[in-house]
């Protein structure tokens, strides 16, 4: 019991950082029909260039490495989308070609950088700790920085979706969604809209992999990976342009994976794209369907 | 002066038909004067020319995006893997995994199929990239007959165990397979898979059932597919879950867009330049520490061909053949009046 609350918790800590990369993954995608491929490396830079400032810049300086790692991610957002995929706007087959690229160039990167071996990061000091719950079953035990991931996930969603639904850029964004033609015939320039989102898209990725890299004390140029796969999983199941089914898609996700991965761990990575597929078959619109 | 035109006119159709000719005398030669690492090579730039060619079909001429072709090239090598490796390395066995491999195709073209028919071109791509992900991971964890990521290692029986005869095995092989896919392109089937591609309504309206042209155009593409890897399976001697991988689907789209899409014979150009490309960048590993990082200049190349050659090597050179005719049509014309 106290095994399966302490997997439970630590799953939903990673599904906030699913849901940091669906919730940009799904606005790209419900915009501006870009399968974004290239999500799960802004991840990665984000990543490193976390423990980049953090180790070298500005040493132990947890906030001003997180602000420069989101600023990362949202440069390479703003680059991709400006001098990239702007170009091929409307043509799937060659925006899937064009952000593999991309990814395939920038992880690269990272590795002449930063090496192609595993490095390790510490978690700042205070939130390395945790706190040991008693309970009747056993000792749960709760790790400060995972909690914090999950509560700055919460904090991303609330404002993510008030930003959507209650400002005017997010209305913009929102009727995008709906129909990015109308939205361009009605005198709105639908394009910079676009490269906004991208960018803000990639800030939130760079966001999550900084986030990340404390999380697992270990980062790879593979760490984008698993991420960009789950977020892509999340976005089908939340249905698109929407930041409140991402959050419910994402804790879905985290829930469904840690239980697999306590019963029959062999299917726990099959089980995730499998339900990509059914529901992509049978319910496409997505299971949490909210306007 | 129209006898000097036709002369001219000709004069191209030669050149084609000459360097056609050097290159198929050139490929009888390359076992007999190469050695073992070439005709490795080349034997697989051939059996990937056919797995890019299958892909053209559906990516190309019926415009349907497959993320899962993986499926095929795997599945054929896995047949052949695992029934030489816990059967014996026999030419019936080699038959069976042949007959196994195109049920396997066939049944997971009709699924998809069904599936593109309802969907749409984003969703079937998410789809089939989902299924061949699912197949990946049920051969990574069907541990006791596939030993997981660590793969296979087989013999293969009596003719194709020779690295020459393997050679001209996958030659006649290419052939063969791209004369097959010509001829279904020219077929009236053909011609519904095109009009599909430019526009599926008008296609409908007009009467055709295009539900069973993409039908016919996947299963075509995907049996091709399944015995790409059936001859993958034989010239590597080796199977793991990578042959199952993303980057073998990634690596047919880069093939049949850098040849050309929609011109079926540019995937053999592609595969060509691609792989040559890539041992190339291997091979200078030791010039420079930056090509140990070869796949940055790989990566590049997929950004390059969308960005400046979306129409691939054959479509520029038949969009140049189109305008040079039009041209000499044109100086006729003119002669004429």
């Amino acid at each position: 019991m106290a095994n399966i609350l302490i997997l439970l918790f630590n799953g939903i800590s990673e599904g906030a950082l699913y849901f940091l990369m669906a919730a940009s993954l799904s606005v790209i995608l419900g915009l501006m029909g870009v399968v974004n491929f290239a999500h799960g490396t802004l991840f990665l830079w984000g990543a490193y260039v976390f423990r980049w400032v953090y180790v070298y810049i500005f040493p132990n300086n947890f906030i001003l490495a997180i602000i420069c790692a989101t600023l990362a991610g949202f440069l390479i957002g703003l680059i991709f989308e400006k001098v990239f995929i702007s170009r091929v706007y409307g043509n799937i087959g060659a925006q899937i070609m064009i952000t593999l690229g991309l990814s395939i160039v920038f992880t690269e990167l990272v590795r002449v950088i930063w090496g192609p071996s595993a490095l390790v990061v510490g978690r700042p000091p205070m939130l390395a700790g945790a706190s040991h719950l008693e309970f009747d079953f056993g000792t749960v035990i709760i790790s400060h920085y995972r909690l914090f991931v999950i509560i700055v996930g919460v904090v991303v969603a609330v404002l993510g979706h008030f930003l959507l639904t209650r400002t005017r850029v997010g209305m913009t964004i929102r009727a995008g969604v709906q129909n990015s033609e109308m939205v361009g015939a009605l005198g709105i320039n639908i394009n910079r809209y676009f490269t906004l989102v991208f960018a803000v898209g990639g800030a939130l990725a760079g966001f999550g992999g900084a986030l990340f890299a404390p999380l697992s004390t270990t980062i790879t140029p593979l760490s984008g990976n698993q991420f960009q796969l789950m977020a892509f999983i999340v976005v089908v199941i939340g249905g698109m342009g929407s930041f409140v089914g991402s959050a419910l898609g994402s804790l879905f996700m985290a829930v469904m994976i840690a239980l697999i991965g306590w019963t029959i761990p062999d299917i726990s990575l099959v089980a995730p794209v499998a339900l990509m597929a059914l529901i992509l078959i049978f319910k496409p619109q997505g299971l949490f369907k909210w306007r | 002066m129209i006898m000097n035109k036709l002369a001219n006119m000709d004069r191209l159709r030669w050149i084609e038909l000459v360097l056609l000719a050097v290159a198929f005398i050139v490929l009888l030669i390359i076992p007999q004067i190469s050695g073992a690492a070439t005709i490795t090579m080349v034997s697989r730039i051939m059996i990937f020319a056919v797995f890019a060619m299958a892909y053209d079909i559906l990516r190309g001429f019926i415009g349907v995006i497959h993320l899962g072709f993986a499926l095929f090239i795997g599945g054929g090598a896995y047949f052949v893997g695992i029934l030489f490796f816990h059967q014996g390395a026999t030419i019936p066995m080699l038959l069976l995994a042949v007959v196994g491999t195109t049920i396997y195709s066939a049944i997971w073209a009709l699924i998809v199929g069904k599936i593109s028919g309802k969907s749409g071109m984003l969703a079937t791509a998410m789809i089939t990239m989902a299924f061949s992900e699912i197949m990946r991971n049920l051969m990574t964890v069907w541990r006791t007959v596939t030993r997981g990521e660590d793969g296979i290692a087989f013999r293969v029986p009596a003719p194709f165990n020779d690295r020459t005869m393997m050679f001209y095995a996958c030659f006649i092989f290419m052939i063969l397979m791209a004369f097959v896919l010509y001829k279904f392109t020219k077929s009236p089937t053909g011609r519904v898979w095109q009009a599909v591609r430019e526009n599926e309504q008008r296609a409908i309206f007009l009467g055709y059932n295009t539900a069973r042209a993409r039908t016919i155009a996947l299963l075509v593409a995907s049996i091709v597919g399944g015995l790409a890897g059936v001859m993958f399976g034989l010239n590597s001697r080796f199977v793991n879950t990578e042959a199952l991988g993303m980057q073998m689907t990634y690596d047919a789209m880069l093939y049949s867009l850098l040849g050309g899409a929609g011109t079926l014979f540019g995937a053999i150009l592609g595969s060509t330049v691609v792989i040559l490309f890539q041992n190339f960048l291997l091979d200078l590993r030791p010039i420079h520490a930056i090509f140990e990082r070869w796949l940055l200049f790989f990566g590049a190349l997929y950004i390059v061909v969308v960005m400046f050659m979306p129409h691939g090597i054959m479509g520029y050179y038949n969009a140049w053949k189109e305008k040079r005719a039009q041209k000499k049509r044109m100086a006729k014309e003119a002669a004429s009046s």
